[in-house]
C-alpha cells in the first residue's frame, strides 16, 4: 500500500515536473533578472514604455490611475509622465497609432501588451528587446522573433549608451510589462503568506480538537 | 467510547415545532449523528469530503465570477482580464475556481484510486462506485465547458479538437459536431451554450449525483482499508463495535483534512497559480483567433492520459472508441474484480502487480498527453496504452484465482 502511495505521489509530481518539458522555445532566452518591487524600475520603464511603446502598442487592460497607485506616482505624474496630459485618469492605455496605420506601415496590427509577459516570459520579452542585429546588407531580425516586422526602436539607445545603461532600459521595460501582465501579483505575494501562517494557526487547532475527540477511541 | 446520547426534538421547543412538521432529527441522526463509519479510516478516506469542499469552492468562486464574466465571443477575453483587474478581489476569485479545477481532479483521482485500492466498488457497494464514475464523467464535461469559458487561445483550439471527435463518429458524427457547436466552427454560438451548460445544467446534476453518491453510500455504509464489513460485528445495542458516529469524530477529523488541504491549495493561489503552465495555459493569455492555430494544442493535465490513448490508435474512430473505453472499462470494475477479498492488504501479489501496472501506465499516459506527438512517443502511448487495458482483461481471470491473506474479523 505504501508502494501505492508513492506511485499516487508519482502521479502528482510527474506531472507538476512535465511542465519543464512542455513546449520551450527554440533558442537560450537572457535572463531578465527585473525586480517588481524595484519601483524606480517600473516608472523609468513606464517612461520608456510611453516613449519607445506606445506610437504602436496599448496596453489597453491597464488604466492611468492604476498604473499610478501601483508604481508610487501620483494621477497627476501617470498623466504628465505617459500621457503628456492628453489623457483622463480612468482612461486605459492605448496606443497612439491611428487604426489601420499599422498594417499599412508595417504589415500588420501591433498587438496588445497587457499579457505579453504572461504569455511568453519576462525573459523572451527581455530577450525580444535586445535580440536585434544587422546582417551585411544592413537588414535588420530579432533572436527571440526571426522576421519580425517591429523596427528596433532601441536602437539610438543601443548605439550611444553604455552597455549597462542599455541592458537596465531594456530590463526596466520588461519589468514594467511583467507587472501590466498581472498587476495584482504583489497583492496576492503579500496576502498569500498571512493566509498560509493563518491556516498553519488552524490546523494545529483543529488537530488538537480531533486528538481531544479522539481520545475515546480505542484502537 | 463515550456514553452516546441519542439526539432528538423535545415538544414545546423551536426545534419540536419543525421536527413535527420536518424530518429534521431523524434525517440529522441516519446521515451525522448516527451514522456508524469504520474508525479505522487512513489519509486516503479524506478525499471524499475533500471533493465536497472543493465542490462548495468551486460553486461559491463560480457564482462571483458569473457577476462580471460576460459570455460572448466579443467580450469574454476582456471580461476576464477585468475581473483580474478591476474587480475588487477578482484575481482571488478566479486563481481559485481555476485551481480548484485542478485540485477537483487530483481529489477526484486519488478519491478513485482509494476505491480502487480497498475494493470499495465491491458488493453491496456496486451503485456507489457507478454513481461516482457517473460523477467523474459529468465532472470531465464540466471542465471541459468551463475551460472554453475564457476564450483564449487553448480554450478555444481545445475544444476544436475535442469537439471535432464527435465528427470521427461514422455516418452521424459531422451533423453531430455541428449540433454540438451550433456553427461550422467554434463560436460565439457554441460558447453562450456552453457557459449554460457550465454554470446551470452540469452544477444540476453533479450535485444531484453528489446527493445520491451519499444515499447509496449511506444505505450499504463505508468501507475502510481492511475492507471488512463491520455490520458483522455488533454491541448488546446493535451498533457495530467497529464503528463510530460520523459526528462527531469524522466532522472533526475531516475539519483538520480541510485545513490541510487547504494550506498547498492556497500555496498555489498565491504563488503558482499557473501551476507551471498546466493549471493555466501561457497560450490562454492570447485571446482565440479561429484563423490562427497554436503550435502544439495540449489539453488540461486532467485529460492528458485520455488524450494520449486516444492518439496512440491510428484510426480517429478507433481512437474515440478507445478513449471512451477507458472509461467505461472503470464502470465494470465491480463484475471485472472476481476476488472476494476487498482490501489489498489481504489480496494476492497478482493484484498489487497488476494495479500498479494500471496506475503506472495511467501516468506515463497523462505524460505523454501532454507533448508532441513524435513516432517514438506515440509508440510509447501505444504501449501504455496496452497495459492499461491489460489491466481491465486480465483481472476477472487472476482475481479468481488469487491466493489471498486471510482476512481478520475486527479492523486492525
Amino acid at each position: 500500500m505504501k508502494k501505492l502511495f508513492l506511485l499516487a505521489s508519482f502521479l502528482v509530481l510527474s506531472i507538476l515536473g512535465a511542465a519543464q518539458a512542455a513546449g520551450g522555445p527554440a533558442i537560450e532566452l537572457e535572463k531578465a533578472e527585473n525586480n517588481l518591487r524595484d519601483q524606480d524600475s517600473l516608472q523609468r520603464g513606464a517612461i520608456l514604455f510611453s516613449n519607445y511603446c506606445m506610437a504602436c502598442h496599448s496596453v489597453k487592460y491597464m488604466r492611468y490611475n492604476r498604473i499610478a497607485r501601483d508604481i508610487g506616482w501620483t494621477d497627476e505624474d501617470a498623466i504628465a509622465k505617459m500621457a503628456y496630459g492628453q489623457n483622463k485618469i480612468v482612461d486605459n492605455v492605448m496606443t497612439r497609432m491611428q487604426p489601420g496605420v499599422g498594417m499599412e506601415v508595417l504589415g500588420t496590427e501591433p498587438p496588445d501588451l497587457s499579457l505579453m509577459a504572461r504569455l511568453k516570459g519576462p525573459d523572451y520579452i527581455y530577450t525580444f528587446l535586445r535580440g536585434y542585429h544587422q546582417d551585411e546588407n544592413g537588414n535588420w531580425d530579432n533572436i527571440a522573433l526571426k522576421g519580425t516586422s517591429m523596427p528596433n526602436v532601441l536602437e539610438g539607445m543601443q548605439r550611444h549608451s553604455a552597455p549597462d545603461d542599455y541592458a537596465q532600459a531594456a530590463r526596466d521595460i520588461t519589468n514594467f510589462l511583467e507587472y501590466v501582465g498581472e498587476p495584482a501579483k504583489l497583492d496576492r505575494h503579500d496576502l498569500g503568506w498571512k493566509v498560509i501562517a493563518f491556516l498553519l494557526v488552524l490546523l494545529l487547532l483543529s488537530y488538537l480538537l480531533k486528538r481531544e475527540y479522539w481520545r475515546d477511541i480505542k484502537h | 467510547m463515550a456514553e452516546h446520547k441519542k439526539f432528538e426534538a423535545k415538544n414545546g421547543t423551536v426545534l419540536g415545532w419543525f421536527d413535527r412538521r420536518y424530518p429534521l432529527v431523524s434525517t440529522w441522526n441516519e446521515h451525522v449523528g448516527e451514522y456508524y463509519a469504520p474508525k479505522n479510516f487512513n489519509f486516503w478516506y479524506f478525499f471524499g469530503s475533500l471533493a465536497l469542499l472543493v465542490l462548495v469552492n468551486q460553486f461559491v468562486t463560480g457564482i462571483w465570477l458569473t457577476m462580471s464574466y460576460k459570455p460572448s465571443a466579443a467580450e469574454a477575453f476582456n471580461s476576464v482580464e477585468y475581473i483580474m483587474r478591476d474587480v475588487e478581489w477578482g484575481w482571488l476569485i478566479r486563481y481559485m475556481h481555476s485551481t480548484g479545477a485542478s485540485a477537483f481532479f487530483i481529489v477526484i483521482y486519488l478519491h478513485m484510486m482509494r476505491g480502487l485500492m480497498y475494493g470499495s466498488y465491491k458488493e453491496p457497494r456496486e451503485l456507489v462506485w457507478i454513481i461516482g464514475m457517473l460523477l467523474f464523467l459529468v465532472l470531465m464535461a464540466e471542465a471541459f465547458m468551463g475551460y472554453l469559458l475564457p476564450w483564449g487561445q487553448m480554450s478555444y483550439w481545445g475544444a476544436q479538437v475535442i469537439i471535432s471527435l464527435f465528427g470521427a463518429i461514422p455516418l452521424v458524427g459531422p451533423d453531430l459536431a455541428l449540433w454540438v457547436r451550433g456553427d461550422y466552427i467554434i463560436s460565439d454560438a457554441t460558447l453562450n451554450r456552453f457557459f449554460a451548460l457550465h454554470v446551470i445544467a452540469l452544477p444540476l446534476v453533479l450535485l444531484i449525483l453528489v446527493f445520491m453518491h451519499i444515499v447509496a453510500l449511506h444505505k450499504v455504509g463505508s468501507n475502510n482499508p481492511d475492507g471488512i464489513e463491520i455490520k458483522k460485528v455488533k454491541n448488546n445495542q446493535g451498533l457495530p463495535k467497529d464503528g463510530i458516529p460520523f459526528h462527531p469524530y469524522y466532522s472533526v477529523k475531516d475539519s483538520m483534512g480541510a485545513v490541510f488541504f487547504a494550506i498547498p491549495f492556497a500555496l498555489i493561489v498565491f504563488y503558482w497559480p499557473e501551476g507551471g503552465g498546466f493549471f493555466i495555459e501561457p497560450p490562454n493569455f492570447e485571446p482565440a483567433n479561429p484563423l490562427k492555430t497554436p503550435e502544439h494544442i495540449a489539453p488540461v493535465w486532467y485529460f492528458t492520459p485520455f488524450y494520449a490513448i486516444l492518439r496512440a490508435v491510428p484510426d480517429k474512430f478507433l481512437g474515440v472508441v478507445a478513449m471512451g473505453a477507458a472509461i467505461m472499462f472503470l464502470f465494470a470494475m465491480p463484475w471485472l474484480d472476481r476476488c472476494k477479498v476487498r482490501s489489498i492488504r489481504y489480496r494476492g501479489l497478482s493484484f498489487k502487480l497488476l494495479l500498479a501496472m494500471f496506475v503506472i501506465s495511467f501516468i506515463i499516459l497523462g505524460y505523454l498527453g501532454t507533448q508532441p506527438a513524435t513516432a517514438t512517443l506515440t509508440l510509447l502511448a501505444q504501449i501504455f496504452t496496452a497495459t492499461y487495458f491489460l489491466f481491465f482483461l486480465i483481472l476477472p481471470y487472476t482475481s479468481a484465482r488469487e491466493k489471498t491473506k486471510p482476512v481478520p474479523e475486527r479492523v486492525r
